[in-house]
């Protein structure tokens, strides 16, 4: 009963944390969380214009086969880089009040949530404007945004634990996204890659993410045995893995800050 | 001793806490540089002590002033006691549900709305949605902040947001121990008067207060216990007029 109470309390405060996240974010703008909704756009527009000639080949509907890797990257790298910095940006609110620190880095990744909500109604826009047509296979998707999501919680916890002991995580992190970025096949087609790097996307979990939900949404097959697999698992064990340094390391976090 | 008979009176024991915190000479803030000092062996750190064996207890409907000179480990028991810190040593028995820490301006955000900002408050210190819809326009009203609600607080000035603070604070029925950190000196001076008589309320209603305070004015006029910190070592505790006393002199001489 008192659990269940406690639960619901710590939702509203992630609520409330997450409401001034977005409100905060967009305070000096004008078009506030329209923003959400055109970056996508644009960034598609402008990746459409330079690359679809290109890859005309390859790719058949070049729009949304890069919208599709776009918001999916973006909830990842939002959710992980925001929730890195979180318990040393709340550090003068984490000593005063009564709740676990994790619900501070569950708040930025819930932020990235909702963020990808706006984001996916630009999408589905962009799915009527090219005429994608609607498969019964796109009822996956919400698997597919789950296992991104814990597997970015997971990364977070690792992430925001290591950020407080060292500020150098977060360059240091900007280099890794870049690579992980062309890693992930978000704007070419994967097929005309060999070799060693074919093998490092094929595994790299964020590609897998972004394969199955491209194969879902426009080529309407499910994901195989194996991707299913590593898509669970990826997230089932970064999520333990990161959840379990961040539990062991709790006392010394709250020391060090 | 903290007597162990009577628990239901006692509210707080704080027993032979210390507290130290591993302070190295100069950080290694970067990873290059904790390399470095993992190879070559070097491990530069000193134990600083921030509160050393500090034993007392609090009872019920107690209102005890905490005092002390900067730096001597106030706010350090006040995180002990409300659970944010784990002491090195020692143990503090007491009902956490129950307390509730009021410091000024935190947890406040300057680009929010103050209505946005009485939620956000709210639910950090624990009340409900539905508590906060109920209780709304009593903390408004005790602020003295009609017609601002709408306003960024950013646009606040710095009394304005410490009233609301403490509006928000204290706009639970009776928290049953309540711990305040230097809140009582702040407003002006009608303010001050009106945040006194709630907290007087809140006495009378049988909570138990923690004040704590550099002016050894506020905590004469509302404390019945004081206890006197300095550098991490309990220098005294009892009737507030002499230890209050005897804080004045040294800080004078």
């Amino acid at each position: 009963m008192r659990d269940v109470q406690q639960r619901r309390q710590f939702a509203f405060v992630v609520r409330q944390l997450t409401a001034r996240e977005i409100k905060r974010k967009y305070a000096r703008s004008y078009l506030g969380i329209v923003w959400s909704v055109l970056n996508p756009l644009l960034s598609m527009a402008v990746l459409s214009l330079i690359f679809s000639q290109l890859f005309r080949r390859s790719i058949e509907n070049y729009p949304i086969y890069y919208l599709t890797g776009y918001i999916l990257w973006q909830t990842f790298t939002g959710a992980t880089t925001a929730a890195m910095t979180t318990l040393a940006d709340n550090k003068m609110l984490l000593l005063k009040v009564k709740f676990p620190m994790d619900l501070f880095i569950l708040t930025r990744v819930y932020t990235a949530l909702i963020n990808l909500g706006y984001s996916l109604v630009a999408y589905v826009l962009m799915l009527a404007v090219f005429q994608v047509t609607p498969k019964w296979t796109m009822l996956f998707s919400p698997v597919i945004i789950l296992c991104l999501i814990v597997f970015s919680l997971g990364i977070s916890y690792m992430l925001a634990t290591a950020y407080v002991f060292f500020g150098d995580i977060k360059h240091l992190y900007s280099v890794v996204l870049t690579l992980w970025m062309y890693c992930s096949a978000i704007f070419y087609p994967v097929e005309q890659l060999q070799g060693l790097i074919r093998v490092v996307i094929w595994n790299n979990p964020l590609y897998t993410y972004i394969h199955c939900l491209r194969k879902a949404v426009m080529y309407g097959a499910l994901p195989d045995a194996v991707e299913l697999l590593q898509m669970v698992l990826w997230a089932a064990a970064v999520y333990g893995l990161g959840y379990g340094i961040f539990r062991r390391c709790r006392s010394r976090i709250l020391q060090k800050i | 001793m903290p007597a162990q008979g009577n628990t239901e009176q006692v509210e707080i024991v704080v027993e032979n806490v210390t507290m130290r915190f591993r302070r190295a000479k100069d950080e290694a803030s970067s990873l290059k540089e904790l390399l470095l000092r993992k190879l070559r062996g070097e491990h530069r750190y000193e134990m600083f002590t921030a509160l050393d064996n500090i034993s007392f207890c609090v009872e019920k409907g107690e209102v005890v002033g905490i005092i002390g000179t900067n730096g001597s480990g106030k706010s350090t028991l006040l995180k002990i006691i409300s659970g944010a810190l784990i002491p090195t040593r020692g143990q503090v028995f007491v009902d956490r549900r129950k307390v509730q820490l009021l410091t000024l301006g935190t947890g406040f955000d300057p680009e929010l709305t103050g209505r946005e900002n009485v939620y956000l408050n709210g639910a950090m210190i624990g009340y409900t949605k539905k508590y906060i819809d109920e209780k709304f326009e009593d903390i408004v009203r005790f602020a003295e902040l009609e017609g601002f609600m709408e306003e960024k607080v950013r646009n606040y000035s710095s009394g304005m947001v410490s009233r609301l603070g403490f509006a928000i604070a204290t706009a639970r029925d009776t928290p049953e121990i309540l711990i305040l950190d230097e809140v009582l000196s702040v407003g002006d001076m009608f303010f001050r008067k009106k945040s006194e008589a709630r907290i007087r309320e809140m006495i009378h209603g049988g909570s138990t207060v923690l004040i704590v305070s550099h002016s050894t004015s506020t905590i004469r006029q509302n404390c019945t216990k004081v206890i006197w910190i300095e550098k991490g070592r309990l220098m005294g505790s009892g009737d507030p007029g002499q230890i209050c006393g005897a804080y004045e002199k040294l800080k004078g001489g």
